[in-house]
C-alpha cells in the first residue's frame, strides 16, 4: 500500500457546505487525464497516519476550505513544516504540524502547496454554495497547474 | 463533613467525562464516580427511520468504532430479514472488524497511553502525549502511527471509506473484494506485525517499573465475558458468549448470545448517562464483569494463531491464567493486534475471499433482530423492533463501555483510595486516576451515543459540596 509521486489530498466535512470544497475537488481531480498517476484522497480532516504518505510524495497539493475571505477567492501557498507542539491533538493536524510531524517521523518532507478556497457558506448540507460551485472548476485548473507544474520540473 | 474531587473533563479518552471523587471527615477517600456527561440518544433517533439505513445510520455513534456498529446493526438487520449472509460476506465483513479492532487499539495504546508507560505517571503532563513519544522513542511513535493506518487502510479499500464506510449492509456487503486490494493488505501485513511485535517486547520490558499501578489499576476479583469459537480460541464476528469467573472457572456459555435479557441487567443511576450493564445472577451492583481485549484473553482457551498464542502462554505465565488487574488491558491489547493480523492473513489466504457472491437479498421477514459481535472495547449488541414495513419502532444498544461502567468505577475508587491523600489536588494523582479509565479506552461516543474528545475536569468537594480543589485541562 505505498505510493509514490504526486499526492492531493482534499479534507473537510462533506456534510458541512462549503467546507466540502476538498471532497468535490478531489472527486473531479480523481478523473482528471492531466493527473493520470496522481493518487488523489478525500478526508475528513488531516490526521497523523497521512505523515508517512505525505513522506513518500514527490508533491502534496492540500485542497481545503478557509474561513475568512471573499467567497469562493482562491489562495496558493507552500507550506512549511512547523514542529509538534504539546498542544497537538492526534485526532486533527494543520498542514504545517502534518509537515512536520512527516519530517519528525520520517525525516523526508516533499514540497506542500495548499490550495484554500473561502467558504461562503458552512451550514449542514452536501451541496455548495453557488459562490464555491462557481470557484470549483478554477479549484481543479490550479491544482492541476501545481501539478503538471511539478512534473515539467 | 464528607469531601468531594471532581475531575472534568477527564483527557485522552474518546467521549466527556468527569470524575468525582468524596472525602470523608477524615480526609480519606470514602468513594468514587465515574460520570459520563454527554447524551445523543441513537436509540431515539432511529426510530421511524427503514431497517436498511440502520447500518449507516447507526455507524454515526462513532468516529473511532463505526465499523463495530456497522457489523453488529447489520447482523440484527440479517435476522429482521431472516437471510443467511453468503460465507464470503461473513470473512469480508470479519477482515474490515479485525482491522478495526487493529487501528483502534493502535490507537489506544500508542497515542493514548503510551506516553504514560513510556514517561511515567510522575512525569510533566506536558510531555505525555504522542508527540513527547515521538522526541523520546520514534520508533514507537511511528510503529503506533503505521498500524492504525494500516488498519484504516484495510477499512478503506474494503468499504471506500476509512470513517463510516457504507459497505457492509443488511444480507452482506455492497461489493466483493478485488484481487489486487487483497495483494495490497497481504503485501503490508508482515510491516504491520513487525511493528507489533516490537511494541510488544518494549512494553514487556517498559512495564517492570509500573508494578504498583499494576497492582492499583483496577485490581479486583471479577466475572470477564467474551465471544469464543466452537473451538474455545478467541472470536471476534460471531460465537458462544462465555463468562468465567475471576478463577478462569466458566460460569456461563450462551451458544445464542441474542437474548441478552435473560443474563445481563441494565441499571440507569442518576449520576451519569452511562448505563451500567451487570450480571443479573450476581444482581446490581454485584455484578460486575469485564469485557474487551483483556477480558476475551482470559474467557479463550487459547487464541488459535500462533505468535499471538506464544505471547498469551507468556502473558498468563507472568500474570496468572486470569489476570485481575485492569492495567493489563495495555498488554492484552498488543496481543490482540497480533492475532488480528495473522488472523487477517488467514482469512486473506482463502482464494473463497474473492467470490463475487456476497449478498443475500430479501424483504422484512420478521419483527425483530439481535446483533452481537465484539468490538475492540467488548461484546457489542444491537437490538431492533420494526413494524410490518420495515419501519423502526425501537431499539437498545448495550454498548462495551456500558458492560464496563461498573468496573471502571471500582477501579476508580481503588485508585483514588491508594493515591488521593490529601484535600488538594497533585498532577501525578490526577493522572494516575485519569490512567485507570484509559486502560478501558472507554468510548463515551458509543456508549451515551454521544460525540467528542474528552477533556478533563477534576473536583475535590468538601462534604457539605462545596469545592476545595479543582483541575482543568
Amino acid at each position: 500500500m505505498t505510493h509514490a509521486g504526486v499526492l492531493v489530498v482534499g479534507y473537510g466535512s462533506f456534510l458541512r457546505s462549503d467546507d466540502g470544497i476538498g471532497w468535490h475537488a478531489a472527486g473531479l481531480l480523481a478523473a482528471d487525464p492531466r493527473l493520470a498517476g496522481t493518487r488523489v484522497l478525500a478526508r475528513h480532516q488531516l490526521v497523523p497516519e497521512l505523515a508517512a504518505d505525505v513522506s513518500r510524495a514527490s508533491l502534496v497539493v492540500l485542497v481545503d476550505a478557509a474561513a475568512e475571505g471573499d467567497p469562493g477567492s482562491l489562495s496558493v501557498r507552500r507550506v512549511q513544516p512547523r514542529p509538534p507542539t504539546p498542544a497537538t491533538w492526534s485526532h486533527h493536524l494543520d498542514p504545517e504540524t502534518l509537515a512536520g510531524l512527516a519530517e519528525a517521523l520520517y525525516g523526508l518532507v516533499p514540497p506542500i502547496v495548499l490550495v484554500s478556497v473561502a467558504a461562503g457558506s458552512l451550514a449542514e448540507g452536501d451541496r455548495l454554495s453557488g459562490a464555491l460551485e462557481r470557484a470549483l472548476p478554477q479549484v481543479v485548473e490550479v491544482v492541476a497547474d501545481v501539478v503538471t507544474g511539478h512534473h515539467r520540473a | 463533613m464528607t469531601r468531594e474531587i471532581v475531575i472534568e473533563p477527564v483527557t485522552r479518552i474518546e467521549g466527556h467525562a468527569k470524575i468525582t471523587i468524596q472525602l470523608d471527615d477524615d480526609g480519606q477517600v470514602a468513594d468514587a464516580h465515574f460520570h459520563v456527561t454527554q447524551f445523543r440518544g441513537f436509540e431515539r433517533i432511529c426510530q421511524g427511520r427503514p431497517v436498511h439505513e440502520l447500518p449507516s445510520l447507526m455507524a454515526r455513534i462513532c468516529g473511532i468504532c463505526p465499523v463495530s456498529h456497522l457489523i453488529a446493526s447489520a447482523k440484527a438487520c440479517d435476522e429482521i430479514l431472516a437471510v443467511e449472509p453468503p460465507p464470503t460476506a461473513v470473512d469480508l465483513r470479519r477482515i474490515m472488524n479485525l482491522a478495526q479492532v487493529v487501528q483502534s487499539h493502535a490507537l489506544s495504546f500508542f497515542h493514548l497511553s503510551s506516553p504514560d508507560l513510556l514517561f511515567g505517571f510522575d512525569a510533566d503532563a506536558g510531555g505525555r502525549h504522542l508527540f513527547g513519544v515521538l522526541g523520546a522513542n520514534p520508533q514507537l511513535a511511528r510503529d503506533g502511527v503505521g498500524l492504525r493506518r494500516f488498519g484504516q487502510q484495510v477499512i478503506e479499500s474494503l468499504g471506500g471509506k476509512r470513517i463510516h464506510p457504507a459497505w457492509v449492509v443488511p444480507g452482506g456487503v455492497d461489493a466483493p473484494l478485488a484481487a489486487e486490494t487483497r495483494d495490497e493488505i497481504l503485501a503490508a501485513l508482515p510491516e504491520a506485525r513487525a511493528a507489533t511485535e516490537r511494541a510488544l517486547a518494549w512494553y514487556k520490558t517498559a512495564v517492570q517499573r509500573f508494578a504498583e499501578e499494576a497492582a492499583r489499576f483496577g485490581d479486583f476479583p471479577s466475572a470477564f465475558m467474551g465471544l469464543v469459537g466452537p473451538d474455545g480460541t478467541v472470536e471476534h464476528y460471531d460465537g458462544t458468549l462465555r463468562v468465567v469467573g475471576a478463577d478462569g472457572a466458566v460460569l456461563a456459555e450462551r451458544p445464542d448470545p441474542r437474548p441478552y435479557w435473560e443474563y445481563l441487567g441494565e441499571a440507569v443511576e442518576p449520576w451519569s448517562y452511562l448505563k451500567s450493564a451487570y450480571w443479573k445472577d450476581l444482581g446490581y451492583p454485584g455484578g460486575v464483569y469485564r469485557v474487551g481485549p483483556l477480558a476475551r484473553l482470559n474467557v479463550a482457551d487459547r487464541l488459535g494463531t500462533p505468535l499471538a498464542d506464544a505471547e498469551l502462554e507468556e502473558f498468563r505465565g507472568r500474570l496468572g491464567r486470569t489476570p485481575s488487574s485492569s492495567f493489563h488491558y495495555h498488554h492484552a491489547r498488543l496481543i490482540e493486534i497480533l492475532h488480528c493480523l495473522e488472523r487477517l492473513g488467514g482469512v486473506l489466504a482463502d482464494p473463497e475471499v474473492l467470490s463475487t457472491r456476497v449478498r443475500s437479498v430479501a424483504g422484512i421477514n420478521r419483527e425483530e433482530g439481535i446483533g452481537v459481535a465484539e468490538a475492540p472495547r467488548g461484546t457489542l449488541l444491537h437490538h431492533y423492533r420494526v413494524d410490518g414495513d420495515g419501519i423502526v419502532q425501537w431499539a437498545n444498544l448495550v454498548i462495551a463501555t456500558g458492560h464496563n461502567n461498573l468496573a471502571m468505577n471500582r477501579s476508580v475508587a481503588q485508585v483514588a483510595r491508594h493515591y488521593v491523600k490529601a484535600d488538594r489536588l497533585t498532577e501525578p494523582m490526577l493522572n494516575r486516576v485519569e490512567a485507570v479509565i484509559r486502560c478501558y479506552d472507554p468510548c463515551l461516543s458509543c456508549s451515551t451515543h454521544a460525540i467528542g474528545q474528552m477533556p478533563l475536569h477534576l473536583q475535590l468537594l468538601a462534604p457539605d459540596g462545596s469545592v476545595l480543589d479543582e483541575r482543568r485541562r
